[in-house]
């Protein structure tokens, strides 16, 4: 919500506190300041209303409201008028309205105007609504939005002309159409709520206008609107037709019935002001069940213990008086009556929060609470499957979260984000198998001989949610007499060993090696009674890391083998690559050394594996080539080394 | 040689070995959940934006069954918890680490599953200061004696009052939480009387911190199997 400093002033007689003073009152007591643009001479917040708030802050009078709890400073008598507790429906000789559901439409009131001359706004109220980024359209329009966004209160208005006999409120009939202001055709449904007359749908209400009674500049009578309406019915009829704007958002937040008065009010006097020759018409309103004040009470000794510091009866009467309650005492307790617009005061609970955030939560002590006599254990199969991982870390396995959404499964999503994830897993070896091939395509770069992983998730089976466990292993390279089977087979029998029970692991081999997966939730109810975290070891997260980014794109890999000297350092051979293999080169490693006897003395060979990536593109063989080159034309620099 | 943990767990490690220290227990729950438990129980009304195809990954069901959506957030195990103490109920200390989803497009920041933390304590009395105390202990203890904690006021249904709950962490206040004291019809739905019980709850990203703490670039090599990633740490 934008709020102009400027307008904000206008509802006192003190100067306020500077833009600056106020964006941080606001930050620390009511709620968040996006962002304070400098605009024509004016200072606009932009205000992240909270959605419990919305029915009394979208409005500058209800951040006038807020501005004088958290300076002191007094409102203008005039311009702190509350929606008045409020009178009963009046049905006077004017327009006939006509409700069909009386829930969907709490109060209508219609007022009619005559000899209005629709012209162009004058430069205050287009500078005003230019400030919060409104354009100004003419004076008629330009009012109504102008009181929606002082009070809050949508308006809306017909060319009295073109309303055909009543006004109806109703559902929209099925295949009804209405045209809007805009210009386009939208075809309703029978769940949207419209303002007809005896012709056809005016407006949808709330929401936006029609074409067929909009005020023109030839229009000289009006009825003006200032109606309240069913939050969920707006927000439903609004979203399907991406029509959401500053009146449908008000409606959908709930804003009091009270309001509506307080609106048409505001409109006819700036009306008249703006226009002295227009003649007041008639007015109707059907107000079947006007809201009434409501009490809360409260003890002060709960307000006390919910926010933490001591609250005395004076302290809250103080705060809440403020904020325009009316508050009696009833020997301990308080008894609280909100202004109407206050939808969001209704608990206990509630006036802690009023209290809380106006002594400033910034200020609360920090306590921590007491100690329990009942110590409670971890969650059992967490603690186990911590411990299994501490087991399989040991072994040299890395822990991989996979996604749980995937093509096919038992349990599917209605509407999912693509194809290939409309489905919760209902095993975690597939993926787990994908992973394990994926990462022995890298192995180069991770330098690991076999790729070893596993994982402890969730699954989601016709027999319901199990937590499982299933770990992987795939050789890189041949290892004579190694299997990864047998691999597999021993790391399970040392978890075995540590639990004390058999996995009843069945493995299971293929392209990506071995794995097998064990229903954990099954396996964990057969263990002992679980330990305090204590028990397993946990380390703090790395102080000392950062992360290395690496590149997506494909990498090249070249091994070069050289015969030095026996004296000659390998660590010297390796620098001196790495001085002529560039930034290209993002990994290189000694793999392979021996010594041979060629007679006239022993020579070492050296073989280098060197792994080419570029952060930025694909890398050819041919670049790589070069770079490799004059790699080789360093190494034959030296006389007594030979490149094999 | 050495394998790794997945970040994400020594993240969930780290937390949850500080929060035993001060009395909390790790508890967990279903994934899988219920209208109930992701959004009814805790509040959030039937009508509510939250609940929109778009947020929320709706799974298909039988006619007559009752909806059945991946959780959207691990409060859902604040409800399945004081239900199972609520015919003897006792003063308790959890924290739940878990998994959670979100129906949202993804990209560098955003993926359809990430991991929470939630803190629930209820006693005959709980306040918006101990929370404060909590929280402040953990955050010293999880980023270093000079983390400081804000609260700022804001909304969650499930909560009243409610917080955001910012830490002074690199220089700059960084919104990590939500938090308040635990609405009385949150209460009310788990079988607990509000009468007698109160709580405060805390919750928030675990993935988003780790990604800042070490700068990792794209949360979606958080759940590629990436070694490359994973062996880092």
């Amino acid at each position: 919500m934008k709020i102009s400093h400027q307008w904000l002033q206008d509802y006192f007689v003190d100067t306020l506190p500077t833009p600056a003073k106020l964006a941080d009152l606001f930050a620390v007591h009511l709620c968040e300041v996006e962002e304070i643009e400098e605009k024509n001479r004016d200072t606009i917040f932009d205000l992240k209303i909270l959605p419990d708030r919305a029915h009394y802050l979208l409005s500058h009078l209800g951040v006038a409201r807020e501005v004088s709890v958290l300076t002191g400073i007094a409102l203008k008598p005039e311009a702190g008028i509350l929606p008045k507790h409020n009178i009963v429906s009046e049905d006077l000789t004017g327009i006939k309205i006509d409700i069909k559901d009386t829930k969907l439409c709490r109060r209508y009131i219609a007022q009619t105007l005559t000899g209005v001359k629709v012209q162009a706004s004058p430069d205050w109220l287009k500078q005003r609504l230019e400030s919060l980024g409104q354009k100004s359209i003419n004076n008629i329009v330009d009012v109504g939005n102008y009181v929606m966004f002082a009070v809050g209160q949508p308006i809306h208005v017909f060319d009295a002309d073109k309303v055909k006999g009543e006004i109806i409120v109703r559902l929209a009939k099925s295949e009804e159409k209405i045209t809007l202001l805009t210009g386009q055709e939208v075809a309703l449904r029978e769940t949207d709520l419209v303002i007809a007359d005896t012709e056809g749908p005016l407006a949808i209400a709330g929401v936006k206008g029609g074409r067929r009674a909009e005020v023109t500049a030839s229009t000289t009578n009006l009825i003006i609107e200032a109606a309240n309406f069913e939050p969920t019915t707006i927000r439903k009829t609004s979203t399907r037709l991406n029509l959401r704007n500053d009146s449908s958002k008000r409606f959908e937040n709930e804003i009091t019935p009270a309001l509506a008065a307080l609106g048409m009010e505001k409109i006819v006097k700036l009306i008249l002001e703006l226009e002295p020759q227009v003649v007041l018409g008639s007015k109707n309103e059907i107000y079947p069940m006007p809201v009434r004040p409501w009490e809360v009470s409260v003890v002060p000794d709960k307000v006390t213990s919910l926010v933490g510091v001591t609250c005395s009866a004076e302290d809250i009467t103080a705060i809440l008086t403020k904020m325009g309650c009316l508050v009696k005492k009833v020997d301990e307790s308080l008894t609280i009556i909100p202004p109407l617009d206050r939808l969001d005061i209704v608990i206990p609970e509630d006036i802690a929060d009023e209290v809380g955030r106006v002594l400033g939560y910034d200020k609360l002590p920090a306590k921590l609470p007491a100690e329990l006599l009942v110590k409670l254990l971890p969650d059992k199969v967490f603690f186990y499957s911590e411990m299994v991982k501490n087991v399989l870390v040991g072994r040299g396995y890395s822990e991989t979260l996979l996604y749980a959404l995937v093509p096919k499964g038992f349990y599917q999503i209605i509407y999912p984000l693509a194809s290939d994830k409309s489905a919760l897993r209902d095993n975690l070896l597939g993926k787990l198998e994908e992973a394990l091939v994926l990462n022995a395509r890298r192995a180069d770069i991770l330098s690991l001989p076999t790729i070893k992983i596993f994982e402890v998730s969730k699954v989601f089976r016709a027999d319901g949610e199990r937590m499982m466990f299933a770990l992987g292993v795939l050789p890189v390279r041949k290892q004579k007499g190694v299997t990864a089977e047998a691999i597999l087979k021993e790391d399970i029998s040392t978890i075995e060993n540590t639990l004390g029970i058999s996995l009843q692991a069945k493995v299971i081999t293929g392209e990506f090696g071995a794995v097998c997966e064990v229903d954990f939730d099954e396996l964990v109810a057969g263990l002992p009674i679980q330990k305090d975290l204590t028990d397993l070891d946990f380390k703090p997260l790395p102080s000392d890391k950062k992360y290395l980014k690496f590149s997506l794109y494909p990498y090249i890999v070249r091994d070069v083998a050289v015969f030095v000297p026996e004296e000659v350092n390998e660590e010297v051979v390796h620098e001196l690559i790495k001085s002529k293999a560039t930034p290209l080169c993002i990994k290189s490693e000694l793999f392979d050394i021996f010594t041979k006897d060629f007679g006239d003395g022993k020579k070492k060979s050296l073989a280098f594996r060197l792994i080419f990536q570029s952060f930025e593109r694909t890398l050819e063989d041919k670049e790589v080539n070069e770079i490799m080159e004059v790699v080789y034309q360093e190494l034959k620099a030296n006389a007594d080394w030979q490149i094999r | 040689m050495s394998g790794h943990l997945h970040i994400i767990t020594q993240a969930i490690r780290d937390i949850s070995l500080i929060f035993e220290k001060i009395g909390f227990a790790v508890a967990s729950g279903p994934e899988l959940e219920t209208e109930f438990y992701n959004f009814d129980a805790l509040n959030i009304p039937a009508d509510h934006p939250a609940r929109d195809m778009q947020d929320t990954f709706w799974i298909k069901t039988e006619k007559g069954e009752e909806r059945k959506v991946l959780r959207t957030h691990t409060s859902s195990v604040q409800i399945r918890y004081m239900e199972s103490i609520k015919d003897n109920p006792q003063p308790f200390k959890i924290i739940i680490p878990g998994k959670v989803y979100r129906n949202e497009a993804t990209d560098v920041t955003h993926e359809a599953q990430f991991h929470q933390i939630e803190g629930l304590y209820v006693n005959q009395t709980t306040s918006m200061a101990e929370l404060k105390g909590t929280l402040e202990f953990f955050f010293k203890e999880f980023l270093g004696p000079e983390a400081k904690v804000r609260f700022r006021p804001s909304y969650f249904a499930f909560v009243e009052p409610g917080v955001e709950v910012d830490v002074w962490w690199k220089d700059k206040w960084l919104e990590v939480f939500g938090a308040g004291i635990v609405h009385p019809n949150v209460i009310k739905s788990a079988g607990l009387d509000p009468a007698l019980w109160q709580g405060f709850a805390f919750g928030g990203g675990i993935d988003r911190l780790v990604l800042l703490r070490y700068g990792i670039d794209d949360i979606r090599h958080l759940y590629s199997g990436d070694l490359r990633l994973i062996n880092q740490f």
